[in-house]
């Protein structure tokens, strides 16, 4: 086990902006989404993680502080030099001997930015430039706080990719933040979903689909026509614009699937669609704390998968 | 993991020569760090060579002038200049970040230190030119120039400790260029530096100007530049009390900054 979280608090004055009791395990080889709106406690999880910010409760971990590396949301830099040297100085090495630094800056090309400073690079190049020091470190653990943030879309592509590529036959463990659920589509097996600073679920992607979608989902626009069609259907929980139908068994998806054909209506069908995954989780929870008198979003929490 | 032992060591050519790169790299002490203490010691001396008549008592008032400025770069470079960039480094993040790649804070400032002194000996060379070149510094004796440098060592020690104390503590920017900015000028007019020297001073200003290291080098290291008896003990007082002041902040700072990994 590299990391164990249990009856962690943070608090920010007299707010509490974390509270996760059951447990909380990151194993070696793990790779961990953690998803929420804002103010959810993504950051602060790390933070606390981190020794950043002041918890009270249990964070287990044998790893020292230079066994864990992290991409904050955002980092900075001195601009009083280009960036080559704050990357040697950092990592106490010299890009010309240094074979491994080498292969990084070329596999996210990054050589034609070394002579820059770090207020001339674009918004990609300084993710990039923050994610190869970042590399560099080999850590045993690595956190990602919305690496992504902030890029245009071909970017944030790139760079996903670029990350996928990267770990592919690698057996780090990691910890990314993120909004966009197509990146942790492509990176995580785990996920940690997280609502007003309290812990909805925990475990893998998989099992997680499994306990709040089903077998897998069929997904169509939200028009007058597709809910007549689709009216005899438990609905699942979905953005406005859309309808979700939960497929419990084969049988089932073969009919809403014939119906929608016979009908030449698009679905999308999904079992691992992580969108929907939360949207659900949450909805559930809120059901959860709404029955036990409490307000939305603040109780029937913690289910975490086995 | 990769390059552990590199940053292990305490002081490193790389990290040297990034932190020298990082105090070039700041306009600031090139200002008043060097420009305004040569600048400033060209005019005093000139005005006062136009009133006085050449001969000993000039050279002495000229080198008691330059001796006293001199203690400007220290307080211009390293108190200001180093407060006022790390409390910006401070409100982007940096030290933090440096910290999250396994720099230690340690390792940050020692490197740190050690650039700030060598870029003053730099800024000492230029302005020792400056002074031998425009004014009529009188020739020291070795145990009088070993005693200077000794003295503006020691002070910019303390003054480092000060101002990261201060900086760390205020961690902005604005508030912390204003507060170094008004110690600065209290410390030149304390010195006696501004026009009213520590004689002419009402006793309340005495009783603060001799708490100061400043006050010292400026009205005495005339006597010590020409290795005359001097009684030491009240500059060591100053200098004792000024450095338990910032080795208190700085000890108190470097406890809050501290992180806690359990």
């Amino acid at each position: 086990m590299l990391l164990s979280i249990q009856n962690l608090t943070v608090r920010y004055g007299a707010d509490t902006v974390l509270s996760i009791h059951s447990p909380v395990e990151i194993a070696e080889g793990d790779r961990v989404g953690v998803i929420g709106s804002n103010g959810a406690g993504k950051s602060t999880l790390i933070k606390s993680i981190l020794g950043l910010v002041p918890y009270q409760g249990m964070i287990k971990t044998g790893l020292k502080p230079e066994q864990m590396a992290v991409h904050m949301q955002f980092n900075e830099y001195t601009d009083s030099m280009p960036v080559k040297y704050i990357m040697e100085a950092i990592l106490g090495t010299k890009i010309s001997r240094d074979r491994k630094l080498q292969e990084l800056i070329s596999f996210f090309e990054f050589e034609d930015c070394l002579r820059k400073k770090y207020t001339k690079l674009s918004g990609g190049q300084k993710q990039r430039f923050t994610i190869i020091l970042v590399m560099m470190q080999n850590a045993a653990l690595t956190f990602y706080d919305e690496v992504t943030s902030g890029l245009d879309f071909e970017t944030r592509q790139k760079l996903v990719e670029k990350l996928v590529e990267w770990y592919q036959g690698k057996d780090a463990s990691f910890l990314m933040v993120s909004h966009y659920y197509e990146e942790l589509d492509q990176l995580a097996d785990k996920l940690l979903i997280l609502d007003n600073g309290q812990v909805i679920d925990y475990g893998g992607r998989e099992e997680l689909f499994r306990r709040y979608c089903g077998r897998a989902v069929i997904i169509t626009g939200n028009t007058e026509r597709n809910m007549t069609l689709l009216s005899g259907f438990e609905k699942l929980a979905s953005p406005a614009h859309l309808i979700a139908l939960s497929c419990e068994s084969e049988e089932k998806e073969n009919r809403i699937v014939r119906l929608l054909l016979e009908h030449d209506i698009n679905y999308k069908r999904s079992n691992n669609d992580i969108e929907m995954l939360y949207i659900n989780a949450k909805a559930r929870a809120d059901k959860a704390g709404r029955e036990a008198g409490g307000m939305p979003g603040s109780g029937g929490k913690e289910n975490h998968a086995k | 993991m990769q390059n552990n032992s590199k940053k292990k060591r305490l002081i490193s050519g790389q990290m040297l020569l990034f932190e020298f790169r990082n105090v070039i790299g700041n306009p600031y002490v090139h200002i008043f760090g060097v420009g305004m203490p040569v600048l400033m010691m060209i005019i005093i001396t000139r005005a006062v060579a136009g009133e006085m008549p050449e001969g000993p008592i000039l050279s002495a008032a000229m080198t008691s002038i330059f001796l006293g400025i001199g203690a400007l770069i220290p307080m211009a470079t390293i108190f200001m200049g180093y407060g006022v960039s790390h409390a910006q480094e401070l409100e982007k993040g940096i030290p933090q970040r440096l910290e999250l790649f396994g720099i230690k804070i340690s390792v940050t400032l020692c490197n740190r230190i050690l650039s700030e002194m060598l870029f003053m000996i730099i800024a000492f060379v230029i302005y020792f030119a400056a002074g031998y070149g425009f004014a009529e510094v009188e020739p020291p004796t070795v145990s009088g120039v070993i005693l200077y440098l000794l003295c503006i060592l020691v002070l910019s020690m303390i003054l480092f400790c000060l101002a990261h104390a201060i900086s760390s503590l205020i961690k902005k920017f604005g508030a912390t260029y204003c507060v170094t900015m008004i110690l600065y000028f209290v410390q030149m007019i304390l010195g006696g530096m501004m026009g009213i020297s520590y004689d002419n001073m009402p006793s309340p200003m005495q009783a603060v100007a001799k708490l100061l290291p400043v006050t010292y080098i400026n009205r005495d290291f005339g006597t010590v530049w020409k290795g005359e008896h001097y009684n030491f003990g009240p500059m060591v007082q100053s200098y004792l009390l000024m450095g338990a002041a910032a080795g208190i902040l700085l000890f108190v700072t470097l406890r809050k900054e501290r992180r806690e990994l359990h």
